[in-house]
C-alpha cells in the first residue's frame, strides 16, 4: 500500500488522529508533488511515496549507548526517540519544550501534512539579552521494526539581543526505511543572532523532506549550515524571510554523495526590506550514481532598496554517472541593487593534479585534497571548531583519504 | 541638489514622451481574408497560395495539433490571451503582377520601405545585402536573386520555394520545429502565409548578407511567417532579420517559425534587430511576440544567434541551437529592453549531444521604466556529449525602481567530462559612472546611452556593421530619458 | 578665476568642510594639503560638483558663474577638470570613444561641429606622446584592467585633450611611481600657461618637487588652517601636521 493510502487509511480511524484540518484537506486537494509542478521538476517522489510506511511509531528500544555512539556528545542535548521527547539540558535563559503548535504554517502538500498530523517536536525559546554559550545539540534517533513515517514540527523563538547556536541532526537506526518530513519555524526578533548546523549524515535508509523557514527582524544575524554527506533521499527546503532592514542571511552548504544517494537544496532569498545582505554558498562533489539537485531564488521585492545579494554553486562531477541540475534564479524588483549568482559544474584541475604528482603526492591523495579544498570555503563558514573537525573526518571518511593536513 | 530634481521631471516627461518612430501605416491595397481560424480557413490559405497538397496536409496536421493544445503560461509574462477568432490570417498587399525587379514596385510600397531606413537601392549599392521584403504575411519583393542563383544559392519567399524546390522543403521544414513543439509553432504551420527560404550548397560562401525586413501593415492582422534557412556542407551564410509594426491601439500577434540547419562543417549568423510596436507608454497596444527559433547543428557546425531586441509588447521567444554532432558550436548574444509597460521574456536552449561541443550565452537585458525582463535559459548537457563545454554570462542592469529583471537558468549536466560555468548579476546603471561622464562634460543622457552601449558591446560586436550602428541608435532611442 | 566664500558642505549629517575661503587666479598653482580625512577629497568633489556632498552654505565662483547652481557637466564645459582620486572603470567604452564623446558634446556647448576624426586622432597623438602613452591605450576600455598608474596617467591624459582652465589633480601621486610620477608631473607642466590655472591636492610634498606650487594651503578639519609659499611644504615635509594642527584645535576644538 502507498503513502497516500496508508495516511488516508489512518485518518479515517478517528477524527483525533488530525490535529489540522484545513492543512490536511489542503495536502488531500494538492497530493504529492509530482515533476510536473516546477519545485519539483528534478526530484521525483514517486517511488518513495510508493513504499510501505507505517503511520504510527513502532520503535524498538535504542539504549544509551547508541545515543552516545551517533551524538556528537555535547553537554547540552536535546534528543527524541521514536518520536518522543526523552531528554533536555537545562540552560539559563533557555525554555526547551515540547512543541504544540499546529498554526497554519505551511505552503505545499509535505508542510501541509506534517501540519496536519505531526504530533512531536521541539520549541526553544531563548530569553531577551541570552547569550548561550555552549552550542545545543538536538538528535531525533529511530529505530522502527518496519518503514515508518516520522514527522517533527519545531519552532525556535530567538528573543531580542540574544544568540544561539544549534546543531541538528536526523538518524535512522534500523534497516528499515524511514522517510523523516521536519518541519523547523525559526522567528529571530531584533538584533538576535543565531548559527544553525544541520548535519545529514545518513545510512541508506533515511529519507528526508525538511522544510525550514527563518524569520527575521531587524538587524537579526542568520548563518545556516546544511553538512550533506549521506542519505537516500534528502530534500531541504530553507526559507529566509528578512521582515526588517539591516538585516544579514547567510547559507552554506557542502554536498557529498555517492552510490545512488540523492540530494536536492532549494533556497529561497526573500529580501522585503531595504538595506539587507544575503551570502549565499553551495559546493558539491557527486561520486557514484548520485544525483543532486540546487535550486536557488534570490528575490527583492519592490521598494527592499540596497540589498547586497549572493549566491553561488559550485559542482564537482567526479564520475561518469553522476548528474547535477542546478537552478539559481534572481527575481529582483528594485533597483539599488547589487546581486548576482554564478554556477560552475566541472571537475578537478588535471594540472594541478599533476603537479601534485610530481612533488610526490598521490594521485588519489591529490584528488582528495582537491576535492576538500574546493569545498572548504563553504566548511570555514562554521563557527564551532568541534563541529568544523567533525565535518572534516566525515569528508575524509566519505572521500576514503587522510585529511589530518 | 535643486537642480538634478528639476531635470528628473524633465527627463521623466520625456520618457513618456518618447514615440516609435515606425508607427505609420501604409494605404496599399490588399487582399484579406475574413477573421477568424477553422479547416476552411487553413484551406482558403492554401489555395491561394496554390500549395501542392502535401502542404495542405501538413498545415491541416498542424491545425489539428494545434486544436489540441493549450496556450502557455509558464513565462513570466501577463498578457490577454488573444482571440484566436479575432485575428485576420491572411492579408496580402495587392499587387497586380510579379515583379522582376525592385524598380517595379508600388510606389507607395517603396515610401514604406523608405521610412524603415531600408532604402533598397542603396544598400544594394553601398553594402551588397540582398534583401526581401515580408509585408504582412506575403513576400513582396527579393532583392539580388539572380545573382545568387549564379552561385546555387536560392534566396526566395517560402511560397515560392514550396513551389520551385518542393523536394527541399518538405525534407527539411518542421525537422527542427515540429508543429506539435508548441501551441504557437502548431498554429504558424497551420496558417503560415509566408516567409523566406535560403539554400547555400555545399562549400559556398555566401558573397552577401542576406537579409528580411517583416512588417506587419494591415490592422487587425496576425504575422505568421516561417523562414527556413538550410546550409549544405561547408557553406557559410550571415542572415540579418529586421522588423517593424505601425502604431495601433489593439495587440497584433506575431507568431513566427525559424529553422535552421547547418550540415557538417557549416556556419550560420543569423541576427535578429526587432522593433516591433511595443505599445504607448501606458501599455495600449503593441504586438505580442511569441517566437520559435531553432536551429540544428550537424558535425562541426556552427550557429551563432545575434539579437537586439527593443520591440513588442509582449516577447516569448528562446532562439536555440541543438549541437548534435560532435565538434559542434552554438552561440546566443542578445540584448533585450524593455521600457514603459513593455515584458520579455527571452532566452536560449543549448543542448548538447555532440562530443566536443560548445556554446556561449550572452545575455544583456536592460530594464526600464515599469518593464519587466526575463531570461530564461537552458544548458543541458546529454550524457553522451563529452567533453562539451558552456559559458554564460547574464546581467541585467535596472533604471528606474518600478522595473523587474529576473533570471531563471536551468542548468542539467549529466557528464563529468564537460565543463559548464553561469554567471549573472543584477544591478543599477553606476551612479559613479555617470558623474564621471558628467565631469568630463558628458550630460546624463549621453552618459546612459555611452554606458549601456559599453554594456552591450559584447553582443553588438556580433551584429555585421550596418546592423549594429542601427542597433546602436536603436537602444539609444528606447532608453531615451529612462534614467531619474 | 576661482573664488570659494565660507564653503560648509555636508554628507550624512556630518560637516565636512567648516568653512573654506580660498582664490585661485589665472597662471597660478595652487597646492592643498592636510592629513587624511581632512577634506581635501571632499573640496574636490564640491567643485566638480558630486551629489553626494550637500553644499549648506558658501558659494564657488568661477569667472562669473556661480558653479553650485550648474550640473557637473556643465561645470566641465566652462572648464572645470577634476583628476580623480580613483577613476572610474566603464566597461566596453575605449578611451578614445570617451574622449571623442567628451569633446563633441563640449564643442556642442559652444556651437562647433564635432572636430573632424582625423584632427582629432592627430590631437590625441601628440597628447600621448608629451606623456609617454603608447598607442594601443587608446582602444583599451575607459580603466578596464588599468594599473594605478596607468588610471592616472589616463586622467591627465584627458586633461590634456579636454584643456581645462582649472584642473583640480587629486591625489594624482598615489600610485605612481617615480618615473611616472615625473612622466605626469611634465605633462602637467607643460600644459600650464598664463590662461589656466591648477590646484593640487596631495597628502605629501613628493609631487611638489616636479609642480611647484605659487601657493601652498594646509587643510585640516574642514578649514584651512594655514597658507603660504612653496617653502611651507617642506616645512611639512621636515616636521610633519601636527605643529600646526594643535594649534588650530586650540582655536577650533579638534
Amino acid at each position: 500500500m502507498g503513502l497516500l493510502e496508508k495516511i488516508e487509511q489512518y485518518t479515517n480511524r478517528g477524527t483525533d488522529k488530525v490535529s489540522n484540518k484545513t492543512a490536511y484537506s489542503k495536502f488531500i486537494d494538492l497530493g504529492f508533488p509530482s515533476l510536473k509542478n516546477e519545485e519539483w521538476k528534478y526530484t521525483s517522489l514517486k517511488k518513495i511515496i510508493a513504499n510501505n510506511f507505517e503511520i504510527e511509531n513502532q520503535g524498538e528500544e535504542i539504549t544509551d549507548q547508541e545515543i552516545k555512539n551517533n551524538s556528537l556528545d555535547l553537554d547540552n542535548k536535546v534528543v527524541f526517540l521514536n518520536g518522543e521527547l526523552y531528554q533536555k539540558p537545562t540552560i539559563s535563559g533557555v525554555k526547551i519544550e515540547k512543541n504544540i503548535d499546529h498554526s497554519p504554517k505551511y505552503n505545499d502538500a509535505i508542510t501541509a501534512l506534517n501540519a496536519a498530523l505531526a504530533e512531536n517536536g521541539y520549541n526553544i525559546t531563548v530569553s531577551e539579552n541570552t547569550i548561550v554559550d555552549k552550542p545545543l545539540e538536538i538528535l531525533f534517533l529511530t529505530k522502527n521494526k518496519s518503514e515508518n513515517l516520522a514527522q517533527y514540527r519545531n519552532e525556535i523563538i530567538v528573543k531580542k539581543n540574544s544568540s544561539i547556536k544549534i546543531i541538528e541532526q536526523v538518524k535512522n537506526l534500523s534497516t528499515n526505511l524511514c522517510f523523516s518530513n521536519m518541519f523547523t519555524n525559526i522567528n529571530l526578533e531584533e538584533k538576535a543572532i543565531i548559527e544553525f548546523n544541520k548535519l545529514q549524515n545518513n545510512n541508506e535508509s533515511q529519507i528526508i523532506v525538511d522544510n525550514t523557514n527563518i524569520n527575521q527582524e531587524t538587524g537579526s544575524n542568520s548563518t545556516f549550515n546544511t553538512l550533506l554527506f549521506g542519505g537516500a533521499f534528502t530534500r531541504n527546503n530553507l526559507n529566509f524571510s528578512q521582515n526588517g532592514e539591516r538585516c544579514e542571511s547567510n547559507m552554506n552548504g557542502v554536498v557529498i554523495l555517492d552510490n545512488s544517494e540523492f540530494a536536492d537544496n532549494h533556497t529561497y532569498m526573500d529580501h522585503l526590506k531595504a538595506n539587507c545582505e544575503s551570502n549565499e554558498l553551495y559546493k558539491g562533489i557527486y561520486l557514484g550514481k548520485s544525483k543532486g539537485v540546487f535550486n536557488g531564488k534570490i528575490m527583492v521585492r519592490p521598494d527592499a532598496q540596497k540589498i547586497n545579494a549572493f549566491q553561488a554553486n559550485n559542482n564537482l562531477l567526479l564520475s561518469d554517472d553522476s548528474s547535477i541540475n542546478s537552478k539559481p534564479q534572481l527575481e529582483i524588483y528594485a533597483d539599488d541593487v547589487k546581486c548576482s549568482h554564478g554556477c560552475t559544474i566541472g571537475q578537478l584541475d588535471e594540472d594541478a593534479i599533476f603537479y601534485m604528482n610530481t612533488r610526490g603526492i598521490s594521485k588519489q591523495d591529490a584528488k582528495a585534497i582537491l576535492t576538500y579544498a574546493f569545498a572548504s570555503d563553504a566548511l570555514n563558514k562554521i563557527s564551532i571548531p568541534y563541529l568544523y573537525d567533525v565535518a572534516k573526518d566525515l569528508i575524509s571518511k566519505k572521500l576514503n583519504v587522510d585529511l589530518s593536513f | 541638489m535643486k537642480k538634478e530634481e528639476l531635470s528628473e521631471d524633465e527627463l521623466l516627461e520625456k520618457v513618456t514622451s518618447t514615440e516609435y518612430k515606425y508607427g505609420f501605416t501604409t494605404n496599399i491595397d490588399s487582399d484579406t481574408i475574413p477573421k477568424g481560424l477553422s479547416e476552411d480557413v487553413v484551406r482558403i490559405i492554401s489555395k491561394k497560395k496554390e500549395e501542392p497538397n502535401w502542404m495542405l496536409e501538413y498545415r491541416l496536421k498542424a491545425y489539428r495539433t494545434w486544436l489540441e493544445m493549450k496556450e502557455p503560461d509558464w513565462a513570466n509574462v501577463n498578457y490577454p490571451k488573444p482571440n484566436y477568432q479575432d485575428i485576420i490570417y491572411y492579408s496580402a498587399p495587392k499587387q497586380k503582377k510579379k515583379l522582376d525587379s525592385l524598380d517595379d514596385l508600388d510606389p507607395e510600397l517603396k515610401k514604406t520601405f523608405d521610412k524603415l531606413g531600408i532604402s533598397l537601392n542603396e544598400q544594394k549599392r553601398l553594402s551588397g545585402v540582398a534583401v526581401d521584403i515580408v509585408m504582412d504575411s506575403v513576400s513582396v519583393a527579393t532583392s539580388f536573386k539572380s545573382k545568387l542563383a549564379d552561385l546555387g544559392i536560392i534566396f526566395c519567399s517560402i511560397s515560392e520555394a514550396i513551389k520551385e524546390h518542393p523536394e527541399l522543403v518538405q525534407k527539411y521544414l518542421g525537422t527542427v520545429v515540429p508543429a506539435r513543439d508548441n501551441f504557437f509553432s502548431a498554429l504558424n504551420a497551420a496558417v503560415f502565409s509566408d516567409g523566406s527560404f535560403c539554400y547555400i550548397p555545399k562549400g559556398s560562401r555566401c558573397p552577401m548578407e542576406l537579409s528580411t525586413y517583416f512588417r506587419i501593415n494591415e490592422a487587425g492582422t496576425g504575422q505568421f511567417e516561417r523562414t527556413l534557412l538550410i546550409a549544405d556542407e561547408g557553406s557559410y551564410v550571415s542572415y540579418l532579420e529586421g522588423c517593424t509594426a505601425p502604431q495601433r491601439d489593439e495587440n497584433q500577434l506575431h507568431a513566427a517559425v525559424v529553422e535552421l540547419i547547418a550540415m557538417d562543417n557549416a556556419e550560420i549568423k543569423y541576427s535578429t534587430v526587432q522593433t516591433w510596436y511595443p505599445g504607448n507608454k501606458d501599455g495600449v497596444g503593441g504586438v505580442f511576440n511569441f517566437v520559435t527559433k531553432r536551429g540544428i547543428c550537424h558535425k562541426k557546425a556552427k550557429i551563432s544567434w545575434t539579437q537586439v531586441e527593443t520591440g513588442s509588447a509582449v516577447t516569448w521567444k528562446y532562439p536555440s541551437c541543438i549541437l548534435k554532432g560532435d565538434h559542434s558550436i552554438g552561440e546566443f548574444f542578445s540584448v533585450a529592453v524593455t521600457n514603459n509597460l513593455q515584458q520579455a521574456d527571452t532566452g536560449t536552449k543549448m543542448i548538447h549531444l555532440g562530443k566536443n561541443s560548445k556554446s556561449t550565452i550572452i545575455a544583456k537585458g536592460i530594464c526600464a521604466g515599469k518593464s519587466n525582463g526575463s531570461y530564461r535559459g537552458l544548458v543541458q548537457i546529454s550524457k553522451g556529449a563529452k567533453n562539451s563545454r558552456n559559458f554564460s554570462q547574464c546581467d541585467s542592469l535596472l533604471m528606474g525602481d518600478s522595473c523587474g529583471s529576473h533570471t531563471f537558468p536551468y542548468i542539467e549536466v549529466k557528464n563529468s567530462s564537460s565543463q559548464v560555468e553561469h554567471e549573472a548579476t543584477t544591478s543599477k546603471i553606476g551612479e559613479d559612472q555617470i558623474f564621471y561622464c558628467n565631469q568630463r562634460g558628458i550630460g546624463t543622457e549621453e552618459a546612459i546611452a555611452l554606458i549601456v552601449n559599453g554594456y552591450c558591446k559584447d553582443v553588438l560586436n556580433q551584429l555585421p556593421m550596418e546592423f549594429a550602428v542601427e542597433a546602436q541608435k536603436l537602444l539609444e532611442i528606447s532608453l531615451e530619458g529612462s534614467v531619474g | 578665476m576661482l573664488k570659494i566664500e565660507n564653503l560648509k558642505a555636508v554628507v550624512d549629517g556630518v560637516e565636512i568642510l567648516k568653512g573654506i575661503n580660498l582664490s585661485v587666479n589665472s597662471g597660478e598653482v595652487h597646492a592643498i594639503m592636510g592629513p587624511n580625512g581632512s577634506g581635501k577629497s571632499t573640496l574636490s568633489s564640491v567643485i566638480a560638483g558630486d551629489e553626494t556632498y550637500e553644499v549648506s552654505s558658501g558659494s564657488i565662483l568661477f569667472d562669473d558663474d556661480d558653479l553650485l547652481d550648474l550640473d557637473p557637466d556643465q561645470r566641465a564645459h566652462k572648464g572645470v577638470f577634476l583628476s580623480f582620486q580613483y577613476p572610474v572603470e566603464i566597461p566596453g567604452i575605449s578611451v578614445s570613444n570617451f574622449i571623442k564623446a567628451a569633446i563633441t558634446e563640449k564643442r556642442k556647448v559652444l556651437g562647433l561641429d564635432p572636430m573632424p576624426a582625423k584632427d582629432l586622432l592627430w590631437k590625441m597623438r601628440e597628447k600621448m606622446d608629451l606623456l609617454n602613452m603608447k598607442p594601443g591605450y587608446l582602444s583599451r576600455n575607459m580603466n578596464e584592467g588599468f594599473s594605478g598608474g596607468e588610471k592616472k596617467r589616463n586622467e591627465i591624459f584627458q586633461m590634456a585633450m579636454l584643456e581645462p582652465k582649472l584642473a583640480i589633480l587629486d591625489e594624482t601621486d598615489s600610485g605612481l611611481d617615480i618615473d611616472a610620477l615625473k612622466v605626469v608631473a611634465n605633462g602637467v607642466n607643460k600644459l600650464k600657461n598664463s590662461n589656466n590655472a591648477t590646484i593640487v591636492i596631495t597628502h605629501y610634498q613628493r609631487l611638489l618637487d616636479y609642480i611647484v606650487p605659487d601657493y601652498v594651503h594646509v587643510l585640516h578639519n574642514g578649514r584651512i588652517i594655514k597658507s603660504g609659499g612653496k617653502e611651507l611644504a617642506h616645512q611639512l615635509e621636515e616636521k610633519g601636521y601636527d605643529w600646526i594642527t594643535k594649534l588650530a584645535d586650540e582655536k577650533w576644538g579638534s
